[in-house]
Formats: C-alpha cells, structure tokens, sequence
C-alpha cells in the first residue's frame, strides 16, 4: 500500500471530522471577524498609493542642444506648478537615432503619463487620456526654452505643440506592485486563519491515544502529511466559499459600474491574470503546506491544550514576519529584501505571488515551486523525526546532544 | 520447521537513564498463542512496540512476518495497544472500517465487515452509535474488532483483557482462539495469569526489562514442586499439628498448605493418623502460572531490590 494511499485514508478522516461539526460553521464566517485585518491592510494600501504617485513620470526626447535648458527650466518651474504634489518626475532623453525604442517603451508604460519629443519650437506631446496637466506641463517647458532660444520680448507663444492622445492601456508599475502587495496580504490572511489551525491537529490523537494506532498501522510521514492535507482540503473549501462569494458580488457590482470605470479599474499583472491567479493558488497551497507543516510540527511536540494555546503567539509572531518581509518585497521588487523574501522559504510564495503581479517571467516561479515543494518534504521530515525523539521517545540518536538527557519517564507520554 | 512469525534478538531500549528493556529475546511460531507476561512496569509495551516497528531498539534486531523491517509488513499486523484509543466523533463501524483501511483494507469492505462482526459479538445495535456513546467495554470490543478487521496473520494484543467484564473477557478469549484457529498467530500480553494458562502455548516472562522464563506454561508450572493441601480434623491441635507438618507448612482456612515433601506424603499421612489429627481432606496438586509467575518475577524484584540496596550503600 503506496503512502498516498495510506495519507488518503488520513486526510478523509480528518477532513469530514473537521467539515462535518457546527464549529466549522463558525470558522467558516471567521472573516468577518478579520475586518481589522482588512483595515491594517487598507492603511498599508495607502502607503502603497502614495508609492504609486511617486512612479509617475513625464518624458522629454529632445535635442542634445536643448536638453541643459530644459533641466533648468524645469529645476525653475517645477516648484511653482501642479500644486503641492508638484508635476510628476521629468525624465531627459537625447533625441538621437535610437531614441524611437525608447519612445515605444514609454508609451507602453502607464506610469508615464505624457512625453515630448521634436524641437522646443514645435514639440509633439502625446499624453495619457484624462491626463491634462502633465501635457500641458510638457507644453509649458518648450515655450520657455523656446523663448530662451528666441525673441524674448515676443507676447505670442513661440512653442507650437501639437497634442496626441495615446491609449490608457497597460498597467503601471505602481498598480502592478498594489496588485502584488494584494496577493500577498490574501494568501497571508488565508494562511493566517488556516494554516495556524494544524497547531493543534495531533493534539487529539495524543489526547485520545490514537496516535499508537496510526503510528503502528502507517508511516509517521502518512500521518503527517495527510494531516496537513486533511486540513488543505477545509482550506480549499474555504477558499472556494469565499471565492463565489467574493467573485458573484464582484460580477453585480461590474455590471452595475459604467464602462468608463471598469476601464478605469482595469488592471493586469505583469504575467496576465490567468497564471497569476493560478500561480496565486498553488502558492497559497504551498504558503498553508510550508506554514502548516512547521505548526503541526511545532504542536505535535506539546503536550497539553496550554501549551498549545502557548504556541499560537509565537506562531502568529512568525506569521507576521514572513508577511511584513513579503509585503516589503511587493512594495520594492528587484530590491536585495525581495530576492531575500523570494528564496527564504516561509516568505517565498508570498513574495513569489507579488513578484508575478511585476515581472511577466514564468521560469522563476517554476523554480520557487520546486523550491517550495522541497522544503515541505523538509519540513515534515523534520517534524516526523521531532516527534519520533520527543514524544514516541524513538530515534534519539537523530539529535546527537539526546544521549545526555536527563532521565526520561518510562512510557511514551501522549 | 516453519519459520518464527517473529525473530527478536537481544532487544535493548533505554528512555535516557532508565533501563526500559535489556536484552530481550523472543521468537514465535506460526499459529501460536504467545504470552508475553510481566509485572507492571517490566517493558512488555515497550518490547511490543519495538517488534511492531513503532520505536526503534538501541540494541538488537527483529524480523516480522520474515521482514527485518516490520513497518513494511504492517498490512498483514493487527495491534491493539494497551492505551485504547478511538475517534470519538465516529459511528462504531467508521472506526473499524477506518482502522481497517489503515491496514489496507477497502473502506466499503470495512464497514461491511464491522456490520457482520459487531453483529457476531451482540453489538449490531451499537454499530452506528458514535464512540463517545459506547461504555468503555463496548468501545474497546470495537477496537478489537478493528484490529482484526483486515484478518492480519500476525495479532498483537496489549493488555487486551484490562477493564472487560467477566462476560466480555470470555468473548474475548472465544475471538482469540478462533483466530488461532484460523490460523492467525497470536502475542498476548498480560498481567493476569488466569487468562494466559487458558490461551498460551508458550510465554515469556519479563521482568525488569529482562526476560527472566521462556518455554510453554507447563515449563513454568513445572518449576516449582507440587503442593499438599490438608484439612485435618477440625478438633485437631493446631500446635501438635505443625510439629508433624513440614517447616514451609502455613494455615489459611482451616486448610494446611505446603511442598509436597521428597519422601513423597505416605510416612506424613502415616503420622497424621498416628497422631489422631484425622484426614478431612488430603490433595496434590500441580502449582498454577501465577504461582510460578510470583516465584519468578518475586526473584527477579528480591535481586533488584538488593542491587538498590547494594547502590544506595
């Protein structure tokens, strides 16, 4: 008999055991007793906005002979323009042969909201639909170069722009780091309420002795690992619940939305919705496998219902590490903290989720998978070979500094 | 000869500084019933629990059902530990069909046969009842019934007898013997003599860690020597009496009991009628397993009590 077979028979058992009682009613609604999680997320997704203000740009491709004056003219006139936000970040390109690339890049990125390029005399300015001021900001830099090249005792403007509208589409850098930032804190606040129940799960095995059956009958890997599967299945069901929920009143209220909104409110992640929200999915399985695993581990060590309680506020510190490590990673992709949250594995499908939302790569999240996947196996391993020399008193020699223990009592204590 | 279901060769676990089990040897035929019998405390659990894989051993080896490593013949094992253990939240028949499937066998074959087999001991009528409902006797006939559900050839039974009624203890002893008859073989484990001179072929008696006798319950009647009860007169003179009696001679009940003499018991009857004690009563009688049991566990405490004594000097 194969050990996912043997893990199969332990995860139904625990699976309907947990499903079928009316406290799973309770657990189910639980989050709305998260809404203050939601409101600590809100804060942080304002931080976020503000990050996202700050990504914005204007673009100048402009001749290499104009481009000094542009500088100073901006350095003058940028304090007294566009309100206290001031215009977004003027970026100076040289107008040469290969600046057409450049201009394409830019186009294509959200986060530009409006770029020059020809003479000061007579500049094109393309600008982001809905997008006036920095258009006419551009407008406004030509005009004074223009006259600082020209006759300045002229009362005619002497810049010509001719304004473009180029399409909204594609999502800024700024949105696809909030869309990052989202994943992140959904699968820390499924993971937070899900994962943190495996503390507990041998507890009632040990509480009701069954365990020696299970331990004598299959593998202590089985039981492990259909434990945490048992528990992904309620996880599943959680999630899907919520899901349809979530996803039904999110269709009514789109229908009820005129079309300039949702276009407004379209946003697409760096990898297209379809992989991210698949990937956001394994991840969260991994994230709950990863977390649950070092919980169950953790909790199959104690040794009463105290201690268990005991557990839960370092697990929770733990939790919430790994969450503000992701969460740093999302606000700062390609930073040395996002590539650390990428490979440590507790933070890694979170910051992993985020970095789908910023980079339109598949390998990596391949990679991180695997990765994932081997330090789950890890982690049981780790936590059968715990209990094995902790509580079935078994396999000592795995720790070599066991042999020095002070004596132990004569049975097994569960 | 056929192979023993189970091979242990000098069995050691220690539990940090305390001696758990030193040296344990067993081997058990095929079909057998084997006692492994002890005082409590003496490591028969322990040793259990090494042969069936759940701890490993410091020291020694064991083979199960032909398999050095017993973990990979546990489809083919039934255990009922000595701690009884069952989901509380599930229906009778659940529970054998769930430590059934454990063992490999189909759920839907498991709870038909948890139907046919509760209803064969009399508890059709719990099978749907959850375990929580069930007196204590009746859940641990459930978990027996569990433990053999997958017909294993090789059953290990801890303490199977601890907290049944009279009833149920002589249910239990027909099912053990009907899986011997089967051809199932079968370690036993007890503290309770009267169960195992019933069932055993052979026992092993474990004492502080150690195995201290082994060989067929006859062995172990056999070495100690036959025991005189008398009943004299009842206006016999107690004092007179225990002059002609021998020195290991001890009143209980107005019935004398001692050794059966070398000489054998004529030239005492002999006596006895010369001394006008009368004979009310006079047997012979082969010592039980409890009495070898108490000599020999009894020896083993007496040498370990002096050891201690011995250290603390």
């Amino acid at each position: 008999m194969n050990i996912l077979r043997q893990a199969f028979v332990i995860a139904r058992r625990d699976f309907i055991s947990i499903v079928a009682t009316p406290t799973f009613l309770l657990f189910l609604l639980a989050p709305l007793m998260m809404l203050g999680f939601a409101m600590v997320g809100g804060a942080s997704a304002g931080q976020l906005v503000e990050a996202a203000g700050s990504q914005e740009r204007i673009v100048a491709i402009v001749p290499q002979s104009e481009r000094a004056a542009y500088a100073a003219v901006d350095a003058r006139l940028r304090p007294i323009s566009g309100g206290p936000a001031g215009p977004p970040q003027l970026i100076l390109i040289p107008a040469d042969a290969d600046h057409r690339g450049a201009l394409a890049a830019f186009r294509a990125d959200a986060d530009v909201l409006a770029i020059l390029e020809g003479s000061a005399a007579s500049p094109r300015i393309l600008e982001r639909k809905g997008e006036g001021f920095p258009g006419r900001y551009l407008a406004s830099l030509a005009e004074a170069v223009a006259r600082e090249g020209g006759s300045a005792a002229s009362t005619q403007p002497v810049s010509r722009p001719a304004f473009e509208t180029i399409a909204a589409s594609g999502t800024g850098r700024a949105a696809q780091s909030g869309l990052g930032y989202a994943a992140v804190f959904a699968i820390f606040l499924l993971t937070l309420l899900l994962a943190g129940q495996t503390v507990g799960m041998l507890a009632e095995e040990k509480g009701n002795k069954v365990i020696e059956i299970l331990a004598a009958a299959v593998p202590l890997e089985s039981v492990y690992f259909g434990k945490l599967v048992g528990m992904l299945g309620v996880a599943l069901l959680f999630v899907s619940f919520w899901g349809l929920l979530i996803g039904a009143g999110a269709l009514v209220a789109i229908n009820q939305l005129p079309q300039q909104a949702i276009s407004a409110l379209a946003l697409e992640p760096a990898i297209g919705w379809p992989a991210f929200l698949g990937f956001g999915l394994v991840y969260f399985f991994m994230a709950f496998l990863l977390l649950g695993g070092v919980f169950l581990g953790v909790g199959a060590l104690a040794g009463t219902v105290r201690e268990i309680q005991m557990l839960s506020l370092p697990i929770t510190f733990f939790q919430i590490g790994m969450f503000a490590l992701s969460t740093a990673a999302a606000n700062a992709p390609g930073t040395q903290v996002a590539t650390i949250a990428q490979w440590l594995p507790w933070s890694s499908p979170f910051a992993m989720a985020a970095l789908g939302a910023t980079d339109a790569s598949i390998w990596p999240h391949l990679f991180a998978l695997g990765w994932q996947a081997l330090w789950v196996g890890l982690t049981i391993w780790v936590g059968v070979r715990l209990f094995r020399a902790g509580v079935l008193r078994s396999g000592g020699s795995w720790w070599p500094w066991a042999k020095s223990a002070p004596p132990a009592a004569p049975d097994p204590v569960y | 000869m056929d192979q023993p279901v189970v091979l242990a060769e000098g069995l050691v676990k220690h539990f940090g500084a305390y001696r758990a089990v030193e040296g344990v040897s067993l081997s058990v035929a095929p079909g057998a019933v084997y006692g492994v019998l002890g005082p409590n405390g003496a490591g028969k659990t322990t040793t259990l629990r090494m042969l069936l894989g759940i701890i490993d051993p410091d020291l020694g080896s064991c083979r199960l059902l032909g398999s050095p490593r017993p973990r990979s013949v546990a489809t083919r094992v039934g255990y009922l530990p000595e701690e009884r253990g069952l989901y509380p939240g599930m229906t009778a028949r659940e529970s054998i069909a769930f430590m059934g499937a454990l063992r490999g066998l189909p759920r839907p074959e498991g709870l038909v046969r948890a139907d046919a087999r509760l209803a064969t001991l009399g508890l059709a009528h719990a099978a749907k009842q959850k375990v929580r409902r069930l007196s204590k006797g009746m859940s641990q006939m459930v978990q027996l019934v569990g433990a053999l559900v997958h017909d294993p050839e090789l059953i290990v039974l801890d303490e199977p007898f601890s907290g049944l009624d009279p009833v149920n203890q002589e249910r239990l002893e027909r099912m053990i013997l009907a899986e011997r008859d089967r051809g199932a073989t079968i370690i036993l484990s007890t503290h309770v003599m009267a169960h195992a001179q019933r069932l055993c072929d052979r026992v092993a008696i474990i004492a502080g860690g150690q195995r201290r006798f082994e060989g067929t319950v006859e062995d172990a009647r056999a070495m100690l020597p036959l025991g005189v009860r008398y009943r004299p007169r009842e206006s016999a003179d107690a004092a007179s009496l225990a002059a002609l009696l021998p020195s290991d001679a001890q009143q209980r009940d107005g019935e004398w009991r001692f050794n059966l003499p070398d000489d054998g018991v004529e030239p005492l009857l002999a006596a006895l009628v010369a001394g006008h004690h009368g004979v009310e009563g006079l047997s012979i009688e082969r010592p039980g397993l409890h009495e070898a049991f108490v000599k020999i566990v009894g020896e083993t405490h007496d040498e370990r009590h002096a050891a201690t004594m011995e250290q603390a000097a």
